[in-house]
């Protein structure tokens, strides 16, 4: 990647390419997510310290995935990454039932970011897979997703382990992407 | 016109002349760029009575025994190896460059957490944490050879003026509508150059924290930035394909070098400012001639883009790094290329000479840096530790201590 390559990115998109920003709490399964687009080994993955950034080809478009660290210290510099972002994706661990309130904070401050006003939102309710995963219905209850009205938002069940809803996900993304700006 | 001392240089080897001249105290410089321990003393000595009037034939003695100085240290064995001295772990997000001083006694860090951090070498202890911008710290810089004041240039679109004394803010410079990513003092330490994404480069005032001009030209981002010797001419290195050489004073662009076709990475001039080299996403270097802007020679040979060349401190050699994971090494003279630097098992993101000339360091995505024999291509050591990829890296003056930066947000010395 190196400097060189973060300044490319950091360039408004061209037209075939959308940035898309990968933020949740941590542990939520956001690095897990990214290695699983890019069609990489998912069961190693450590605890992100700074970032993860990735290309990933999905039909004629080029999408870079910007995976963010999620710890509660780095939490503040979230607001480093969201120049020219296309489309924000927010990751919920949907079995930390705990922490929803916690992440649903987080997500009411990012929606409130001039920066990313207007910017579609995908939602992914991670770990779908587990026994204890909240469905998809009360986790947007929960973070209260219906009173959006100025943004076009998705919810999506996944499991970033098996790979499953996440083809969903990015589906919608591509189609939300693809309207005139 | 009275000749008062004689200062010596040491990389690149010369003889700086303090005088008198209308009461004002001036300086000028005798380069010795190809000064070897076997060059013959009594002729370069002749040389240098003949060009230099300043130089009488009493002071002949005096101006050998520098020469003898210059040489004994230019034919001292280097084999110094390296090994891990410290791991620095204080910044909480990736690191962006990395710098020292002139002595070397400290050099500072930027970092995605905002921050610039201040280290003492000897200790690695952190003397200051630089804190104000709203974003990334990019571009930073000391004023060198001073080594008072620290620029810091930030994607919060602001460039800062520190003391590195005591970690105070002495200006904010605001104008810039885009993030800054590159930044120089020019050679007096009176002006700080700034290029940012908004595609124009900036010069501001270092005393009264004010703009001085704007050079605009370019059509896209500008990414690289440099003075050259004397601080009379900048040139900026763009993404739409082109280097601009300005005259810093006039504010006029001199010329255009166009030629590449592709985004540039790095542009630099040679320590006598003659020449400039240039490198490419189009996967070739360039080398120019500043008085006309014409390309005189093209470096082809890497089989991906080029991410960063330099010349050494006398300017007779060039060294780029590529995505290729492999770094060259060329002759500016002759245009050959001498070796090749093989054994990365990724891109090479940064390199960069020891002052001596006499050796090279890379820095890679596969988590190393290297040093190389810039002659035979050997590979002298591998720096291993970081966990990440290593974004900068840089020796000190004397060539015998390193810095690493990474994005595995630790700061590593190597002495």
């Amino acid at each position: 990647m190196g400097l060189l390559e973060l300044l490319r990115k950091l360039k408004a998109s061209p037209s075939h390419e959308i940035r898309v920003l990968l933020l949740g709490l941590d542990n939520a399964g956001k690095t897990t997510i990214l290695k699983s687009l890019a069609g990489e080994e998912v069961s190693k993955v450590t605890p992100t310290q700074g970032f993860n950034i990735k290309s990933v080809k999905q039909e004629k478009w080029n999408l870079n995935v910007w995976d963010i660290g999620g710890q509660r210290n780095i939490r503040p510099y979230w607001r480093n990454y969201f120049e020219n972002t296309d489309v924000l994706i927010y990751v919920i661990d949907s079995a930390d039932r705990k922490r929803l309130d916690e992440t649903g904070l987080e997500l009411t401050e990012l929606l409130e970011e001039e920066k990313l006003q207007g910017v579609p939102l995908l939602i992914f309710a991670n770990k779908q897979d587990l026994l204890s995963a909240a469905p998809p219905g009360e986790i947007a209850d929960s973070l209260g997703l219906n009173d959006i009205r100025t943004r076009t938002w998705q919810i999506q069940a996944c499991s970033a382990m098996s790979g499953e809803g996440l083809e969903h996900g990015m589906n919608w993304v591509l189609k939300t992407c693809s309207k005139p700006k | 016109m009275l000749l008062k001392r004689f200062l010596l240089r040491y990389y690149p080897p010369g003889i700086i002349l303090e005088y008198e001249q209308a009461k004002q105290i001036k300086t000028k410089s005798i380069d010795l760029l190809e000064l070897s321990p076997e060059t013959d003393i009594d002729s370069l000595l002749d040389d240098i009575s003949r060009r230099e009037p300043l130089i009488t034939p009493n002071r002949m003695g005096q101006v050998r025994q520098l020469i003898i100085k210059l040489q004994t240290k230019l034919s001292k064995k280097d084999d110094h190896k390296f090994y891990l001295f410290k791991v620095l772990r204080a910044h909480i997000l990736p690191l962006t460059n990395v710098a020292f001083n002139k002595s070397g006694s400290s050099f500072i860090t930027g970092s995605y957490d905002r921050t610039c951090k201040v280290w003492d070498t000897a200790s690695g202890e952190e003397l200051h944490t630089l804190e104000g911008h709203r974003n990334v710290v990019y571009a930073i810089a000391f004023n060198n050879p001073y080594g008072d004041k620290i620029a810091t240039g930030s994607f919060d679109k602001t460039c800062k003026l520190w003391s590195s004394e005591d970690g105070k803010c002495h200006h904010t410079y605001r104008g810039h509508t885009a993030e800054i990513v590159c930044l120089a003092f020019n050679p007096q330490s009176t002006l700080i150059a700034t290029g940012s994404m908004d595609h124009t480069a900036k010069i501001w005032d270092v005393e009264k924290g004010t703009e001085v001009r704007t050079l605009s030209g370019h059509t896209a981002e500008i990414i690289s930035l440099s003075f050259n010797t004397t601080g009379s001419h900048i040139i900026t290195g763009s993404f739409d394909h082109t280097v601009a050489l300005w005259d810093v004073h006039a504010g006029r662009q001199v010329h255009t070098l166009i030629g590449h076709r592709g985004e540039i990475s790095s542009a630099q001039f040679n320590f006598d400012s003659s020449l400039v080299v240039t490198a490419s996403m189009d996967k070739t270097c360039k080398l120019w001639d500043v008085r006309n802007g014409q390309c005189v020679g093209t470096f082809s040979g890497h089989e991906d883009e080029i991410l960063d060349v330099v010349f050494d401190s006398t300017g007779q050699h060039i060294a780029s790094a590529s995505a290729d994971s492999t770094a060259r090494v060329y002759n500016a003279v002759t245009q050959a290329c001498v070796t090749k630097l093989e054994g990365h098992e990724g891109e090479i993101s940064k390199v960069t000479f020891n002052s001596q000339g006499t050796q090279i360091l890379t820095a890679s995505a596969d988590k190393t840096a290297r040093l190389w024999d810039p002659v035979t291509g050997q590979n002298l050591q591998v720096l291993e530790g970081h966990t990440d990829e290593i974004f900068s890296c840089s020796y000190n003056y004397e060539g015998n201590i390193i810095i690493t930066g990474s994005k595995d947000n630790t700061c590593r010395i190597w002495r």
